[in-house]
């Protein structure tokens, strides 16, 4: 195709949905440019000092807390999720939603709680003593403790992952297999790891995403890593350049990550082979010891990711309520749900947007860049906060300089933290209104354009009521993500606002732990509602499939 | 007559110009006929239709509806200002519509909307079924509600994508009768793309062959079958047995050598006297029902398979072919 043909077609399919996409993939990748272009102004004063001082050990830190977390994860999601989807054994439905449930406590409310544990006189102390053994203590407050907590707060991901995987696909192959002469257990390493491997990584990617972007459980347990340094290097050493420089490092991990998770999965398309339906309730049924055994073994990650941590924070609650619950704690919790709610439904929307303008755009360039716009959700929360930071201080600086307002506008307003959610949690949003709409066959919406409605009257009549239980999961999500975010808002709040994350972690950094246990509770039981709601639509999506 | 619809030079291609899915397909339609689209999967079907519809974009070439350019190089009309109605595969019905709300929905006039499309359903037999929704109705009955639904627009194309491909054998028959009547009073311009060339002969007016994105015959199907261009298109509408130089020894029937001759089953006898004779034993009987099918052994040792609804008794028998059924194609 010549070059003149090209530009006719160019011209031809460039549509006002092509120029609103560049518009919102503009918006949604501002961060990350600034984050590329301040590189060039070069380093701060102390970058030296901390590339040779410090900067190991923040990548010693990240690689040993990725490999750990890594190991514990899949030790405990990829067991426990097999002995759900593949034997029955008493209380296998409860624990089958129980293993969830740590995905409801935060990181660093995890961390909170397990000092809390094994600290002095600490639920640990007390029982040892109670048992006869005085003076036992356990330090957590340190890496392997933080990779535990880690691990224990996100395990899940990797459970729900390669359950879903286990539930659609395992069955028909594990009995072929059966048929052949293997045993169960050879079968499990021989066939069914292998295949699972794909559905494993990307549960896996996204708790290494979470590590990478965690910044209380870090700091509270004075570990030092990538998101510590760029906190210290903003706001201790006052060195934004040095925080771009540390923030670039850690994006090429990440970029590094999604690139080898895309690299693992290039052939392999297992997900795709066709399940049995029949085959999804026969459950193989263990000799009496082993269902002991089984349940027992589903039951320690849910004591320590979910019951053990809650019943620290119960007794603080019981310690401190009346201490901490006033009409300040009031005020918070609703400006934290208000600012949730507002958020969640500009993100939804812009969700929307993303989507159905990628859909009406017929550029096949931008068609197949707009999950770009997305790419928020891969990079850490102190990031995005200094990539919005930086321009809306340089745009507020014009603007005050040109005498168009006299004071700041949008640096630490609550537009600007919006803004800043939107960014990281697009992709929260996008993937289940994306799901939801390709159930919906494609000859539907084509039918109704024949029928001669344009794309608008098309999304309303007959996309809209079809995705509307995409539209809820996604509100829901997003709303949970931004309850329980910490670094990005500890960085972009306004002053006079306050949010039930930020006041438990200044709780814990001032030394009243315990008075952080109330607002941690409240996010807790607010995150309850999407790890069983997700759960009921793990189990429909498996019976449908 | 006036062709309501032209296609010229019509290419298309995906994967980044490396998989041609059309190429230069040029035909029309005249106003009121029904053409048949008929070829294997993958052959560019449904990428045509898809394109005469507006819901892809053309790489190369033109296509005119009622006169009007409505899709080149330079300008691509939207789907839903195309004047074009479709039925879908699956029907595409919207599950949360009622059937009168689904026929409904392309009706512009907003004054006599329900009068049309009660007129409409009535005519593909669904009156009273108007407060039903699609999920409470039948394959066949759905299949009236997505043809009510393109036709009541009032069209001036109206394309048919595998119209009966869901449909059992029994159903498919009936049906297919049903449709094409209604669509005939209606007088709409229809193409509708199957891959089953008994539905196209059966109703087409005209039939198209595509084979790998290329158009390779276009014609009425009577003389489609009696001189296809092709031993392809011949085998598209019935078993046909190629006759190669075996064959021709066998049969004492000296062709000319630069073309391509086959004979079609049906046109082969048993035990007849006709032009071209040999005798054959036969080496295996398989019963098919109303009919057998034989392989035999021919004079010069040549294996031929033929399919017979004559009774045949013995092991040898004798069969021919007369000189007028050859089928000549150049090589």
């Amino acid at each position: 195709m010549n070059l003149r043909t090209k530009f006719f077609k160019f011209k031809r399919d460039l549509n006002r949905w092509s120029l609103l996409l560049l518009l919102i993939l503009a918006i949604v990748s501002i961060p990350i440019l600034t984050i590329g272009l301040k590189l060039f102004n070069g380093p701060g004063e102390s970058w030296e000092h901390i590339v040779d001082h410090v900067l190991y050990d923040y990548l010693r830190n990240s690689v040993y807390l990725a490999l750990m977390c890594s190991l514990i994860v899949i030790f405990f999601g990829v067991s426990s999720a097999w002995l759900v989807s593949r034997f029955e054994f008493p209380f296998r439905k409860q624990l089958e939603w129980l293993l969830i449930l740590p995905l409801s406590v935060p990181a660093y409310i995890m961390a909170y709680a397990y000092a809390g544990i094994f600290g002095y006189y600490g639920l640990f102390q007390t029982m040892s003593a109670r048992l006869g053994f005085e003076n036992i203590s356990l330090d957590v407050m340190n890496i392997y403790g933080l990779s535990f907590v880690l691990s224990m707060s996100l395990f899940p991901y990797v459970y729900v992952s390669s359950r879903t995987f286990f539930l659609a696909q395992a069955t028909n192959l594990l009995e072929a297999s059966r048929m052949l002469g293997i045993s169960e257990l050879k079968s499990f390493f021989k066939l069914i790891l292998p295949l699972a491997r794909p559905a494993i990584i990307a549960g896996l990617v996204l708790v290494l995403m979470e590590v990478l972007n965690d910044y209380g459980a870090a700091s509270y347990y004075g570990v030092s890593t990538f998101t510590t340094g760029i906190f210290r290097s903003w706001f201790s050493l006052g060195e934004p350049e040095t925080a771009i420089y540390l923030s670039a490092i850690l994006l090429a991990i990440v970029f590094g990550l999604i690139l080898l998770e895309k690299w693992q999965r290039r052939h392999l398309k297992f997900s795709s082979a066709k399940s049995s339906k029949q085959n999804y309730n026969s459950r193989v049924l263990p000799s009496k010891t082993n269902q002991v055994l089984f349940s027992s073994f589903c039951f320690i990650p849910v004591f320590l990711g979910f019951i053990l941590p809650v019943i620290q924070l119960l007794i603080w609650t019981e310690q401190t309520f009346s201490k901490v619950w006033n009409t300040d704690f009031i005020m918070i919790s609703i400006e934290s749900f208000g600012i949730a709610f507002i958020t969640s439904c500009v993100t939804v929307f812009t969700a929307l947007l993303l989507l159905f303008f990628t859909r009406w755009n017929k550029l096949g360039l931008l068609k197949s860049s707009s999950k770009l716009g997305i790419l928020g959700y891969a990079i850490p929360g102190v990031i995005i906060a200094i990539g919005v930071l930086i321009p809306s201080l340089t745009l507020d600086k014009w603007l005050i300089q040109n005498n168009i307002t006299s004071k700041l506008i949008l640096n630490a307003t609550l537009t600007a933290l919006i803004y800043a959610y939107v960014v990281r949690f697009l992709a929260v949003a996008y993937q289940p209104l994306e799901s939801s709409s390709l159930k919906i066959d494609r000859s539907l919406s084509d039918s109704s354009k024949v029928l001669g409605e344009g794309n608008f009257k098309t999304f309303f009549k007959i996309e809209f009521p079809l995705i509307r239980a995409g539209l809820l999961s996604a509100f829901i999500l997003v709303f949970i993500d931004i309850l329980k975010e910490l670094p990005l808002t500890l960085i972009m709040k306004p002053y006079n606002v306050n949010t039930l994350a930020v006041k438990s972690y200044e709780y814990a950094s001032d030394e009243m732990v315990s008075s952080a246990a109330l607002p941690s509770l409240l996010i807790i039981l607010t995150a309850l509602i999407p790890a069983i709601f997700l759960n009921k639509l793990l189990l429909k999506n498996a019976s449908n499939s | 007559m006036q062709a309501t619809l032209k296609i010229d030079n019509l290419t298309k291609t995906y994967d980044q110009g490396k998989v041609k899915a059309l190429d230069e397909v040029s035909f029309y339609v005249d106003k009121g006929d029904i053409c048949a689209v008929v070829g294997e999967s993958g052959s560019g079907k449904t990428t045509l239709i898809r394109l005469i519809a507006g819901l892809e974009e053309l790489d190369q070439g033109e296509i005119l509806i009622e006169n009007q350019l409505v899709a080149s190089i330079k300008k691509n009309t939207a789907p839903e200002k195309r004047d074009v109605g479709m039925v879908f595969q699956e029907y595409a019905l919207f599950p949360h519509l009622s059937v009168l709300d689904n026929v409904t929905y392309g009706i512009k006039k907003s004054k006599s909307k329900k009068e049309t499309a009660l007129e409409t359903l009535d005519l593909v037999g669904l009156k009273g079924f108007e407060k039903r929704y699609p999920h409470e109705l039948s394959g066949g009955q759905q299949q009236r509600v997505a043809l009510a639904r393109a036709l009541a627009p009032k069209p001036s194309v109206l394309i048919l994508d595998e119209p009966f491909s869901n449909l059992d054998a029994m159903m498919r028959h009936k049906l297919r009768n049903e449709v094409f009547n209604i669509i005939k009073k209606t007088g709409v311009t229809a193409i509708f793309v199957t891959h089953d060339t008994q539905d196209a002969l059966a109703v087409a007016d005209e039939i198209l062959i595509l084979q790998n994105g290329k158009l390779i015959q276009k014609d009425e199907a009577s003389a489609l079958y009696k001189k296809p261009q092709s031993i392809y298109v011949a085998s598209l509408f019935g078993n046909t047995i190629q006759l190669n130089k075996g064959l021709q020894t066998a049969f004492k029937c000296p062709l000319k050598e630069d073309c391509c001759h086959a004979i079609r089953n049906e046109n082969i006898t048993v035990n007849e006297d006709c032009d071209y004779v040999s005798e054959a034993e036969i080496l295996k009987r398989t019963f098919l029902g109303t009919h057998s099918q034989l392989l035999l052994r021919l004079d010069n040792g040549e294996h031929i398979n033929v399919v017979t609804n004559e009774p045949v008794l013995g092991n040898t028998l004798r069969i021919g072919f007369n000189s007028k059924d050859v089928l000549a194609f150049e090589e």
